[in-house]
């Protein structure tokens, strides 16, 4: 009985890590060409991390370094001529603005609005939430055309402000956050009232801390929708460098794939894709969560 | 409840936002593609439904309707029954389920616009490590497997395997070939999708209270087949209608992996509407079309979801 039990739970097992090699190839293969050096990506040879035998890179030569400064071992050439041929840092940042500024904008314009569907009474309100439902059928990106033709009226294009504005209101967020308020219960805001407490104070300095958690899965959720996000930016952005996101940084690495260096370009898509990941894995319990719940609700 | 005027500053930016950001476009997509309308241009003409009668006729428009269609009808059920698949077997797990949770999700989370470029390398005909490790298994136990040499109709010297082995190496050149392009898009959209489905499906699976499979063995159902069949599959049904929806509205919006690696290419064969809406308006500044191709899409989308509420209200209950 219990032979048969350990059987069936290692023919699951075997099935489990079948699949998780196949997930898993693509990053297996992003790692190694990002430490390996031009002459093993192309034969397919050295395995994950390559020899990684001391070298001079003609290609840095050819950029104008001496040999001595071109002289090391491939991972390290990678990562530092990634560094050397992209702004990186600044496309980095430029995912940080524009994700962070998303998210405030969200809370502010949805906190108070979901806090007067959610408590208070006012003619239209039911008007007003079925406004919200109807929204919530529609993806941005469905109607990116209209709202890039609007943007581009209104002189728009190329600006930190073309990147964010659509994503200002999160009618899912207002939907969440809602459904949330609804939870709280009425002597609550009462007492607050009580202590003489406006409406302004309760929605930021009451309902806000309570909304917490609610808070928290959006965030990563909003986050991890427009750090990753690619559709947009692609459309709003078309030359200028300095308002790059990560996802538009990776396409422009990715360039002239046929004659340029493999290695570095993968090192450079390593790091632009690292923060996210490595955020995911120390807080995955959350990340699940966050996607799960602002999924189900 | 409460009377106060604070509601007014609490609703109003939200539903100008609403209204400026969500639906105006919408009756302006509708009313540009009415139009000759291009951007840049200062004046257009009224044209009545001839962008509509191009969509309809024209054969790129025809083909991007069957690649979008392919993608959506391939990528839904798969990677729902995978992650369904998937999250039965974790649910059942002693040890060692947090990891491949990890695992799968990591598609999920991970830029897609990276993965799709490790994707090409990785099926590169040249440089990639799937060629490369299925010409290494010629004549071995992968040739074998992937050969399908087990199945009994299947002979040894005919199989894709066999035959790609005796001919220098000519295995499938996945992204480039028009025969083979639109299904590898469709791999990775499987791939980057069922990791989702899994967790929410997981998230379904705690929630079922365990007394229903007793009782379900008091019933007879002694089988695990049977007490999916009694239990587990209905209960997982309205998460199940979500995953299909969410499943499908995102498949509908495929365009990081086509614009990266196929460019509606080889042959139009992975042409989908999003990448459609994207060439037409954006590169070749086309808005009419563009707008056109937008309202479309809109509509299948809001059909879906008025479908999706028709059965939550029909159907899933218990």
């Amino acid at each position: 009985m219990l032979a048969r039990h350990y059987i069936g739970e290692s023919w699951k097992h075997g099935l489990l890590i079948i699949g998780a090699l196949i997930v898993l190839i693509p990053f297996y293969m992003m790692v190694s060409m990002s430490l390996k050096s031009q002459q093993e990506i192309q034969s397919i040879s050295g395995g994950l991390v390559g020899a990684q035998e001391i070298q001079t890179f003609p290609v840095c030569t050819k950029h104008g370094y001496t040999e001595e400064v071109c002289t090391m071992r491939p991972y390290k050439y990678n990562f530092w001529f990634a560094f050397k041929k992209a702004p990186i840092p600044r496309y980095l940042m430029n995912g940080l603005i524009v994700t962070v500024s998303i998210f405030l904008i969200q809370v502010l314009i949805a906190l108070p609005c979901s806090y007067a569907l959610a408590k208070l009474r006012f003619k239209g309100r039911e008007f007003v939430f079925s406004m919200v439902l109807f929204c919530l059928l529609i993806p941005v990106h469905a109607i990116a055309l209209p709202l890039y033709v609007m943007l581009a009226k209104a002189g728009l294009v190329d600006t930190y402000a073309a990147l964010i504005i659509p994503w200002t209101i999160s009618v899912f967020g207002i939907f969440l956050m809602r459904q949330f308020f609804m939870t709280v219960p009425d002597e609550l805001i009462d007492a607050a009232r009580m202590d003489g407490m406006g409406e302004y104070s309760i929605v930021w300095k009451v309902m806000l801390p309570v909304a917490i958690p609610a808070l928290l899965a959006f965030a990563i959720f909003s986050v991890v929708a427009h750090w990753n996000d690619y559709f947009w930016p692609r459309i709003v952005i078309t030359g200028n460098r300095d308002l790059f996101t990560p996802p538009l940084g990776i396409r422009e690495f990715r360039g002239g794939i046929d004659s340029d260096e493999f290695g570095p370009m993968m090192a450079s898509i390593v790091t632009v894709t690292i923060p996210l990941i490595v955020a995911f894995i120390v807080a995955q319990k959350r990340f699940v969560e966050g996607i799960t719940m602002t999924g189900m609700k | 409840m409460h009377h106060s005027k604070a509601h007014i500053w609490f609703v109003w930016p939200a539903i100008i936002l609403m209204i400026v950001i969500l639906i105006l476009p919408i009756f302006l997509a509708g009313g540009i593609s009415f139009t000759n309308y291009n951007l840049g241009n200062s004046s257009f003409e009224w044209v009545g439904i001839e962008n509509y009668e191009k969509m309809f006729s024209r054969k790129t428009y025809i083909k991007m309707i069957i690649s979008t269609a392919t993608y959506v009808l391939i990528v839904v059920p798969v990677s729902v029954v995978l992650g369904l698949v998937a999250a039965i077997m974790l649910n059942s797990l002693r040890f060692g389920a947090d990891i491949y949770k990890t695992i799968f999700f990591l598609p999920v989370m991970a830029t897609l616009l990276a993965m799709a470029i490790a994707w090409e390398f990785t099926l590169h005909p040249t440089l990639g490590i799937i060629n490369s490790f299925l010409a290494n298994g010629c004549g071995g136990i992968r040739e074998f497997i992937l050969g399908f040499h087990w199945l009994p109709w299947v002979s040894s010297e005919d199989s894709w395997y066999s035959v790609a082995c005796a001919n220098n190496m000519d295995f499938p050149y996945w992204l480039k070939d028009k025969k083979t392009a639109i299904w590898t898009i469709c791999f990775i959209g499987v791939w980057q999708a069922f990791g989702f489905n899994m967790v929410l499906y997981l998230a379904g699976l705690t929630s079922i209270p365990r007394e229903l499979y007793h009782a379900a063995e008091m019933d007879g159902a002694q089988s695990t087949w049977e007490q999916f069949k009694l239990v587990t599959w209905p209960m997982l049904g309205p998460t199940t209608l979500f995953v299909v929806t969410i499943t499908t509205i995102r498949s509908f919006q495929v365009f990081d992996t086509i614009e990266i690696l196929t460019k509606g290419g080889p042959a139009k064969t992975t042409y989908v509407m999003m990448y459609a809406i994207f060439e037409k308006a954006i590169q070749q500044n086309i808005t009419s079309i563009g707008a056109a191709i937008t309202v479309v899409f809109i509509i299948f989308i809001i059909l879906l979801t008025f479908f999706q509420r028709y059965v939550i209200e029909k159907r899933v209950h218990y």
